[in-house]
């Protein structure tokens, strides 16, 4: 019997841009959702115009960072400045089970697309926003960008070196936070509407989905009235807990020690098993207080060898430990490369790129990238024609009118 | 109004944040959880912090006490034949099982679909991992900080100007809370999938492929442009940069031009501001050593509200650079009623982080505390007819 999709069936009206909600809907087309996103040449999404291009020239569809996120959707041109394109997207969503946007608070709305509208077209929709802030509440109106909900959200002021100032994480990770929450909550509302015949709006906001993955600061501050000092990669129970120097120019290596059988195994791994009974050393809470020693002994040993070797070694001896991965390094791992996690479909413009592809497998449900993301508009008129019920004839006027662009 | 996922049966076999986690988003939204955990200590994170006053206490782990309400707890070991015989019998009537036991330690904890499924091939059981249960490195261990590096999240932050420093990880076990989100994503679509099907099936999820998804645009710079990323590059535009001001931190962040322009005149339009080095977003990128200076002359004058304030009346997305102290005293997330207190009765009155999304014919609710270590253990075996005494006896539970 052929392997179906979860979501085989649904379709989703994709108005989201940037990364948090085509994070999310990515998901929905990984579980086999036809996720069709209505973009715009006049105001293409951000990241079809950011690095990495293709081979260094730029273009809309050159962009790895638009490519990655939107794999196995459809993409359909409207201008929604158009009176006609407007109409266009309601029969869109009218014939779609699932909206997502992301646009600032009331924009939906003002282009005669809210809730209201559409759930008057179609009374089962199930319709999501992913706002920087949430639908209600008196900073509803405040702009958000990715970068910025990192320190909205706690993360900065517990995430730095000790004695240094609030840093970032490397990525926007409210973004991929809020639309992994997204699909989490969009799913569970296909259930309840599989049962029940209900759709429902959804309110996420991104300050939110990013402070539920900060509980552990929180509560020290609700249950103690202070927050975690900024500690690097540090650990308040287990040491060593670091990422050390390897051999190598900038080459690095993060150690994890569990336990004091862990510590003992390290100790003998490193040549130097005399450590594990070390009064300095033998237990989580000496080695905690004698950290800094600790750190020299560990990166006196990890200096000379390399991070690849470094993990090997303690790994075969049960000790956690894996090299500070670079992209390049991912793209070659062996063991990403054996499990297939990488994509290579054909892309009409950059060609056979390696993507990254779903983390998570089925053993019976179709699950996997399907296609290659979309050139902007590759599948406008299909679209029309097969979901929004126009003729060719149509199609052509609204074309004329400069509403499929 | 009715919950979500009211009709779901859920087994979680849980330690630490990745599986509690992805079975708390299911239980917020209405599913019955069954925390089953080891006799003795129970989950890991039962003496992990915060605890009130800093002592430790198993029943008092801010951690734990936000990741399990909503949930029932129950003990069983399954390191004893009796103990899998008992996981086997909660198996064959529930939706979803979710573990993150380590694939060497699987069998030895009766974790088995193969089995699982010919009593109840309806069940879908999700197995986490940190690097997956197949796979050269399947064997490899890895607690947050060597996940977050083995996936390349960490590699891409650090101090520019400080090679010397190491790549550094994220604030908690962010590892887990991307696998358990995952994990949640995974086994609802299975639990979609047999809406239709009839059948269950086993979906497995890899922490160190969860994190490698997420690297914004920088994994493409390898196949794209043969370019690998690092913590050490400078930003291409500016400012997007950590500022103090008066009285704490700021984060500025200008995209777009307009954006500069509006922030300038915020400032008082300083004449720094119109030298040719400055002149555009690159530029502001390629000169931030002299503009970061100018800056922070700045914003010292003002409070980190004032700046706040004032950038995004003229639509510039600043933030604050919120301390926990800030979060809670919010007077928009007060009105969202995002924080909730539950009443616990050994820890008492904890405030945590509330509901991440509102649905609006199913809210996400808070309906029971954590349980206490074997709080409903009698309560589930009677259910399937098991004597807990006899079980208590023999040290199963």
């Amino acid at each position: 019997m052929a392997r179906r999709a979860p979501l085989a069936g649904l379709r989703v009206a994709d108005f989201t841009w940037v990364w948090a909600g085509p994070f999310c809907t990515l998901q929905l087309a990984h579980l086999g959702a036809e996720v069709i996103r209505v973009e715009t040449a006049t105001r293409p999404c951000v990241t079809r115009l950011l690095p990495p291009f293709a081979d260094f020239e730029p273009g809309p569809n050159r962009s790895g960072y638009f490519n990655q996120y939107n794999q196995g959707k459809k993409s359909i041109a409207l201008d929604l400045k158009r009176p006609e394109a407007i109409e266009a997207a309601k029969r869109l969503c009218a014939a779609s089970d699932i909206v997502v946007e992301n646009f600032a608070a009331g924009v939906m709305d003002r282009m005669g697309l809210g809730w209201e509208v559409l759930h008057g077209l179609r009374p089962d929709l199930v319709m999501i926003a992913l706002s920087g802030y949430g639908a209600t509440g008196p900073d509803s109106d405040k702009v958000s960008y990715g970068p910025a909900q990192v320190p909205l959200s706690g993360m900065s002021s517990v995430t730095g070196y000790r004695g240094f100032p609030p840093m970032h994480v490397g990525i926007s990770y409210g973004d991929p936070t809020g639309g992994l929450h997204g699909a989490v909550a969009l799913l569970a509302a296909l259930i309840h509407r599989a049962h029940t015949g209900q759709g429902q709006y959804i309110d996420l906001s991104q300050w939110e989905t990013s402070m539920a993955v900060l509980p552990e600061a929180i509560a020290a501050w609700t249950m103690n009235g202070a927050a975690p000092e900024r500690d690097g990669n540090r650990d308040p129970d287990m040491a060593p807990h670091g990422v050390f120097r390897a051999a190598g120019e900038d080459r690095w290596v993060a150690v994890a020690v569990g336990d004091d059988a862990a510590w003992a195994r390290f100790a003998a791994v490193i040549g130097q098993p005399e450590l594990a009974a070390d009064p300095r050393y033998a237990t989580a809470a000496a080695r905690k207080r004698n950290e800094d020693a600790l750190e020299e002994v560990v990166t006196a040993w990890a200096a000379t060898h390399s991070p690849e070797d470094v993990t090997e070694t303690l790994q075969a001896a049960g000790v956690a430990a894996f090299t500070a991965a670079t992209n390049h390094d991912l793209a070659d791992d062996p063991h990403l490369n054996a499990r297939g996690f990488f994509v290579e479909l054909p892309h009409p413009v950059v060609g056979t790129r390696k993507h990254v592809g779903v983390p998570w497998r089925m053993s019976e449900s179709d699950c996997r990238v399907r296609r290659a993301a979309p050139c902007l508009g590759a599948d406008t008129d299909q679209v029309l024609r097969d979901v929004c019920g126009y003729t060719d004839a149509e199609v052509a006027r609204l074309r004329d009118a400069q509403a499929l662009v | 109004m009715s919950a979500a996922l009211g009709h779901l049966r859920v087994l979680e076999v849980g330690s630490g944040v990745a599986a509690a986690y992805g079975t708390k988003l299911l239980a917020d939204l209405g599913a019955q959880v069954i925390k089953v955990e080891p006799p003795g200590r129970g989950d890991a994170t039962r003496a992990r912090g915060p605890f009130p006053g800093n002592v430790p206490h198993a029943e008092k782990s801010g951690l734990f006490l936000y990741l399990n309400a909503n949930k029932r707890g129950m003990t069983l070991d399954l390191a004893r034949p009796r103990g899998r015989e008992v996981l086997e019998c909660l198996a064959a009537r529930a939706d979803l099982l979710v573990h993150n036991v380590h694939p060497s330690e699987m069998a030895a904890h009766g974790l088995d679909y193969e089995r699982f499924a010919a009593a109840n091939p309806a069940l879908v059981m999700t197995s986490i991992a940190p690097f997956g249960v197949s796979g050269p490195h399947a064997s490899y261990r890895g607690p947050d900080v060597v996940t977050w590096n083995a996936g390349g999240v960490a590699t891409l932050n650090g101090e520019p100007a400080r090679p010397d420093l190491p790549p550094l990880k994220a604030f908690g076990d962010q590892s887990g809370f991307q696998a358990g989100l995952n994990a949640a994503i995974g086994s609802l679509g299975a639990l979609f999938a047999r809406l239709s099907s009839g059948r269950g099936e086993h979906v497995e999820v890899s922490t160190q492929e969860c994190l490698a998804a997420i690297l914004e645009l920088t994994f493409e710079f390898w196949p794209y442009c043969g370019l690998t990323a690092s913590r050490l590059g400078a930003k291409p535009i500016q400012p997007l940069c950590f500022m103090e001001c008066r009285d704490g931190w700021i984060f500025l962040c200008c995209v777009e031009e307009h954006q500069w322009k509006s922030l300038v005149d915020i400032m008082g339009n300083p004449e720094w501001a119109s030298m040719d080095i400055f002149a555009d977003r690159l530029s502001r990128g390629a000169n931030f050593d002299a503009l970061q200076i100018f800056l922070a002359e700045c914003c010292r004058e003002w409070s980190v509200n004032e700046l706040y304030e004032a950038a995004q009346r003229r639509r510039v997305p600043l933030a604050p650079v919120s301390t926990m102290g800030d979060l809670l005293a919010s007077p928009h997330l007060r009105a969202r009623g995002f924080f909730a207190t539950l009443e616990h009765p050994v820890a008492g009155g904890v405030t945590l982080p509330g509901a991440p999304y509102r649905l609006a014919a199913t809210p996400w609710t808070l309906r029971s505390p954590a349980p206490c270590l074997g709080q409903h253990t009698a309560e589930v075996l009677a259910e399937i007819g098991v004597d807990a005494g006899a079980l208590a006896r023999e040290g199963v539970v």
